[in-house]
């Protein structure tokens, strides 16, 4: 008999939960979007505009290779309509935290999942894929969000993704795709243009984060602080970097904001080139807040770094 | 002279002819190759009319952009010829109870490639100990004392099954000590598969498989923040864990905050807590979970779990716990600065003593619920992405025979990569009793033990939780 009480209030409790549950679906006016990064985070905020409700899982200052099976980060997935992945390996995080913020309609497959990557030309990994070259990527480098140029594939995987949780908006998230894909044009046109004079000039970056970028700026990676992916760089490796520098004459280390700094300022001091931080994703830097900044940022920096004096 | 311009002259005038021939000879060979070049390039045009077709229906299919972009070509028309969904209408008890669509497989698999993950792990533990505490097989690592043996080494099989399931297989060989001898064992750890498209946000996992207890217990052992299992885990749960067969349905409701509730029912293998083993009486497992962001840096997960079954003499056993982990994480970095958890564990369990409870000289079962305690703390602090170093608090009681232990060990970590990590620890532990662990006619009341540890990990590691 004692049971009882403590039965019936378990009961009331699960009833309103459950309630909650049934009923907390249809209270949403927005389309609820989770992005594995910034960068696909903006991407959708500017497809969508008030339509969505968009939230990004990484940080844009943290690296995005090692994001932490975070309760709370499923949590975010369990009310989302609609969950942006970067693939190619990136976020391999993502499958754990699906797996764990059960919720079917964004599972892969499912109408709410969309891979970005789908449709990318994507710098594939050279040379045999094992680990003793660091943590390689099988399925090719994942950073291509850092060419603007791709914006335009990701986009398009974005608005068919968006279409399907919520067609009644389509005309709209056509129209807002094409208007900035005309900002982008103008804006890629004249990034191209400060960076002309620099084509072909070699950079030291950290992590090899920036090869999409490179590649699109005519900007050549002269090499990487880290020894090999993911592995930090060794005294040896650091003496052949800085020497090589110092052959090449190459004038900038671009560092993400996860970089070793330690190393990095340790090369930059001993080669006498410039360290720069620059954001690898939307939010990595103060003032970076959308995917135009975080182009206009870097390479309005790069460009004085590579036009000062060396050193 | 004059002969020699006579004589060249004669064999021009016969070479002439010749050279005629031999032009006439190239002209129809240029003929013909010219007619086999019109005849590729007919060929050669037919395919590309094909491809372009081809690449015209594929366009024009209910798929994503597929073609490389380049900035001055204009919108694909994929994204407007995108498939109309029908309209979001609000979800049903009924719409939800249907079956779900079916997902595509596992997409981002490319021809030649398996459809699901294989991993292996290695943990090998060396341990150094008093004499006495290896004669009495009294050690943390029961004995294995003054030995280096593979702890575990693991293969994990893992990935999609189909549309509606994922599926777990773990084969475990390890180094065991039973009956006084010591031999490498292989074993069947885990195989189960989780349901992960029911409706309402449930999730159902069939199987063999780990019982979400706590912070620890369920875990593999590779991935424990120390080398060995905390004493109260071991003492009241035994070496194994609770690796059970059986079901657990789990739910994350959609409220404002993350909580997570769980039930299972298990058979009750676990011979040092439950070993009934039966379905008829099975191991009910419970289990509520939540987790809070601290700002920016912090967070800090809060969980209580219940298990209740019944020992092998038929007895009701049950245990209640509450365990707590919080990180902090400077910005930017790619590990946490700081690791806190703790974790306790109350056992209360009917057991029947033989004892001459009426003072006549006839000894009589007699039954009586004894109320054990037993907890653990550990901090753990990693300035350095590869090095990390911490201490551990153990108190606990023994869980059926009287008296207690606790033990204190400072560690520290080395991680040469994500995938191979070396450890080192000093673990000291003083019993109030010498009973439970004399044997072989040696004692061990204080203990002292120095821990090694190596793990690599071949192929894919699923990242841990937090």
């Amino acid at each position: 008999m004692k049971q009882r009480p403590r039965i019936r209030t378990g009961l009331v409790l699960a009833a309103a939960l459950l309630a909650a549950a049934v009923g907390g679906a249809d209270a949403r006016s927005k389309v609820r979007v989770v992005a594995s990064i910034t960068d696909l985070k903006a991407l959708t905020e500017v497809i969508g505009g008030d339509l969505v409700d968009v939230d990004a899982l990484a940080r844009g200052t943290q690296n995005a290779h090692d994001v932490e099976i975070r309760p709370s980060l499923m949590l975010k997935l369990r009310h989302a309509d609609l969950v942006v992945r970067n693939g190619l390996g990136l976020d391999f995080w993502l499958d754990q935290l699906l797996a764990g913020a059960h919720n079917a309609q964004i599972m892969p497959g499912a109408p709410g999942y969309v891979d970005a990557s789908r449709g990318i030309d994507v710098i594939p990994t050279s040379g045999p894929i094992d680990r003793s070259r660091g943590d390689v990527h099988p399925e090719g480098d994942p950073h291509y969000t850092l060419d603007p140029a791709n914006a335009r594939v990701i986009t398009a995987n974005v608005v068919e993704g968006l279409k399907r949780v919520a067609p009644q908006h389509a005309a709209a998230f056509d129209q807002r795709r094409a208007d900035f894909l005309a900002r982008l044009d103008a804006a890629v046109t004249r990034w191209q243009k400060t960076l002309e004079p620099f084509r072909g000039a070699k950079v030291i970056t950290y992590h090899e984060t920036f090869n999409y970028f490179l590649r699109r700026f005519g900007l050549v990676l002269g090499g990487a602080v880290e020894d090999r992916p993911g592995i930090p760089p060794s005294p040896g490796h650091l003496s052949a970097l800085i020497r090589t520098i110092r052959e090449a004459q190459i004038r900038v280390i671009m560092a993400e904001p996860f970089a070793d700094r330690r190393a990095v300022d340790l090369v930059a001091r001993d080669s006498g080139v410039r360290a720069l931080t620059l954001p690898s994703s939307v939010g990595g830097a103060k003032g970076v807040d959308t995917y135009l900044d975080l182009f206009e940022h870097n390479v309005g920096a790069l460009a004085a770094a590579l036009g000062g004096r060396r050193g | 002279m004059r002969r020699w311009i006579v004589l060249s002259l004669l064999f021009g005038s016969v070479a002439s002819p010749a050279s005629a021939q031999e032009a006439e000879s190239l002209r129809r060979e240029l003929g013909e190759l010219r007619r086999q070049l019109d005849t590729m390039k007919d060929t050669y045009q037919k395919a590309i009319d094909t491809l372009t077709e081809r690449l015209k229906r594929i366009e024009s299919a209910p798929q994503p952009a597929t073609a490389a972009p380049t900035l001055a070509a204009p919108t694909p028309p994929l994204a407007l010829q995108a498939p109309q969904a029908p309209a979001q209408t609000p979800s049903t008890p009924l719409d939800l109870a249907r079956p779900r669509q079916p997902f595509s497989l596992y997409e981002r698999r490319g021809p030649g490639s398996l459809l699901f993950d294989i991993g292996i792990v290695s943990d090998l533990v060396a341990n150094l100990t008093q004499d006495n505490v290896d004669k009495a097989d009294a050690g943390t690592f029961f004995g294995r004392e003054n030995r280096a043996f593979p702890r575990e080494v693991e293969i994990n099989l893992y990935g999609r099954i189909d549309p509606y399931a994922q599926g777990t297989v773990r084969f475990e060989f390890a180094e065991e000590f039973e009956d006084g001898a010591r031999a490498t064992e292989a074993h069947l750890a885990e195989a189960y598969f989780s349901l992960l498209s029911l409706p309402y946000g449930f999730k159902l996992s069939l199987g063999q498989q780990p019982v979400r207890f706590g912070l620890l217990s369920h875990l593999h052992r590779e991935a424990l923040p120390q080398t060995d299992t905390p004493n109260v885990l071991l003492r009241f749960l035994g070496e194994e864990q609770l690796r059970e067969t059986g079901g657990e349905l789990s739910w994350v409701p959609p409220l404002p905050f993350y909580l997570e509730a769980l039930a299972g029912v298990f058979t009750g293998d676990n011979e040092t807590a439950f070993g009934r083993g039966s379905l008829k009486a099975p191991l009910v497992n419970g289990r509520l979970r939540t987790f809070f962001e601290l700002g920016d840096l912090g967070a800090i997960q809060l969980g209580v779990s219940r298990a209740t079954g019944e020992t092998a003499a038929r007895l009701r056993q049950t245990l209640a716990g509450y365990d707590v982990k919080y990180k902090l994480t400077p910005e930017a970095w790619r590990h946490p600065l700081l690791t806190l958890g703790s974790e306790g564990l109350w056992s209360r369990r009917r057991v029947e003593e033989l004892e001459d409870v009426d003072g006549d000289g006839e000894v009589e079962g007699f039954r009586h619920t004894r109320d054990r305690f037993g907890w653990y703390a550990y901090g753990e602090v990693q300035p350095w992405k590869r090095w990390a170093g911490g201490v551990r608090y153990d108190s606990t009681q023994l869980l059926e025979l009287p008296g207690r232990e606790w033990a204190i060990q400072p560690y520290v970590t080395f991680m040469l990569s994500d995938f191979l990590r070396f450890r080192l620890g000093y673990k000291h532990t003083e019993r109030d009793r010498r009973e439970p662990f004399t044997a072989n006619d040696a004692t061990a009341r204080t203990v002292d033990e120095l821990f090694f540890q190596a793990t690599f990990f071949l192929g894919a590691h699923a990242p841990h939780p937090f």
